[in-house]
């Protein structure tokens, strides 16, 4: 049986659902009950129940899209903050996808203290240690572009649902755009202009999250700047 | 201060409330911008301001847990907080209090979805008048549902006593100080399991039961008012009633 209606917004301790349901995101369950952890948005799919959080910091998980920036270096590699509890590390192997002997090149050449890079989570274990990868398509050095920090609880918006918000932030800006996980955006594109209202409209996204019908106004916005 | 004559005339206390009644609750979440998750609670004349950070990097390094987040919490009241000046920094009292307002709120917590990490909850009373451990607690409650942390359910928090042979809800200062017993418990609502139940002064235990019962009417209302202010902070109280 179901206790909650779709997108209604929910405490930690609120019972969704009774019986043969899934748990989801920000959910937990204690006999036959289906609770609520924290403070959301409830979403039924399905059978299986979630709860959208509206707050709280990133946690990496395997094959994340993050995006990170290095921190201290150590002789294979580098650290690098991802806006979490957590910090990644990054081997040089998994940056420039060829054999390197770290006792004769220099891997400064690389990547130095204060860069930005778009990774990927290759590996958490148990203890959140997390190995990162940067290598491939639209992975490694970040060489330019804007990067702005909205909370990690708000990307979803950001992308929007099979990634409409993020269409229509590109289509009528004209500017390109890597969301992190993480909270990090960084946006490319020719006229500084747009990118500033791409930004203006990513903290209107952040802040109004929880209401509907965003995406319509973010468009008429935008195209409106032009 | 003198002690009035007479704590309770009439059935009627000092401030007019029946035996059962609460001080005037008024919770508002989200109060600090920098923080991750924060809480602001009035109980009559009590005021107390919450901020949680976290989960973060646990520093010291040597504290962190390898397989939990670790809870920290700390109680302080500002020096103007009560008519005597208070010698401002931890003392021996708030730093007991700390240690079991952290143990009252450490139930709820999923802290094992954070390996190495820190929860930090820092309770500053800004005004005391009776009870400021368990509005210590219920706003800490809702600072860390706002902050994002994942939990079972919410703490809330009431303290009830006894003052002129009547058992009373929700003391405030002078019941506090010229009463028979004071009684702070602090419950996890929804399955009423409590964390937190100390006693200074003495019921028979005919009086204990009547205590906990009332106790319990109080953490009722006070668990509305948390999830109220929760829901608030998205949905403000104008427009949910439309």
């Amino acid at each position: 049986m179901l206790h909650v209606k779709n997108r209604e917004l929910v405490v930690p301790g609120r019972l969704l659902a009774e019986g043969k349901y899934l748990l989801g995101e920000g959910t937990f369950r204690e006999g036959n009950g289906i609770f609520s952890s924290v403070v959301g948005l409830a979403e039924v799919r399905e059978k299986r129940v979630s709860v959208i959080s509206l707050q709280g910091r990133y946690i990496p998980r395997e094959k994340d899209f993050v995006i990170g920036i290095v921190t201290d270096t150590h002789p294979f590699g580098w650290i690098v903050d991802l806006n979490s509890p957590y910090t990644g590390n990054l081997m040089v192997s998994d940056l420039v996808g060829r054999k390197i002997d770290v006792f004769k090149e220099d891997i400064s050449k690389f990547l130095r203290i204060g860069d930005a890079i778009a990774a990927e989570v290759k590996m958490v274990d148990e203890r959140h240690r997390v190995q990162l990868l940067a290598r491939g398509r639209g992975l490694g050095r970040i060489e330019r572009g804007r990067l702005i920090e909205i909370s990690p609880a708000k990307v979803p918006r950001v992308i929007g649902k099979r990634g409409s918000m993020l269409k229509v932030l590109q289509d009528s800006s004209g500017c390109r755009l890597q969301v992190g996980l993480n909270g990090r955006i960084v946006i490319k594109g020719g006229d500084p202009k747009m990118i500033n209202s791409v930004v203006e409209a990513i903290l209107l996204i952040e802040r109004e999250a929880h209401l509907s019908g965003l995406t319509d106004r973010i468009k008429a916005k935008l195209e409106g700047m032009r | 201060m003198e002690r009035p004559e007479r704590l309770i005339v009439d059935g009627r206390r000092l401030d007019g409330r029946r035996p059962d009644e609460l001080r005037p609750l008024q919770i508002k979440a989200g109060v600090l911008k920098r923080a991750d998750g924060s809480a602001y609670v009035e109980l009559g004349k009590n005021k107390v301001l919450v901020a949680v950070y976290g989960p973060k990097e646990m520093h010291p390094r040597h504290l962190q847990q390898s397989d939990v987040a670790v809870l920290r919490c700390r109680y302080n009241m500002a020096p103007f907080s009560v008519e005597e000046r208070k010698r401002p920094g931890p003392d021996r009292r708030s730093i007991e209090i700390s240690k079991v307002v952290r143990e009252a709120l450490e139930p709820v917590l999923f802290l094992h979805l954070y390996p190495r990490a820190a929860i930090d909850v820092f309770i500053e009373i800004l005004q005391a008048d009776a009870g400021t451990r368990t509005t210590g607690i219920t706003a800490a409650a809702v600072a860390l549902a706002d902050a994002g942390i994942p939990m079972r359910d919410l703490v809330a928090g009431i303290s009830v006593g006894k003052a002129d042979g009547t058992v009373l809800l929700d003391l405030m200062k002078e019941e506090d100080q010229w009463g028979e017993a004071d009684m702070p418990i602090a419950v996890m609502p929804r399955r009423k399991l409590v964390t937190l139940l100390q006693m200074d002064g003495n019921f028979t235990p005919d009086e204990f039961r009547q205590a906990l019962d009332l106790a319990f009417k109080g953490i009722e209302r006070v668990y509305e008012a948390q999830k109220r202010a929760l829901r608030e902070k998205y949905v403000p109280a104008s427009e949910e009633e439309r």
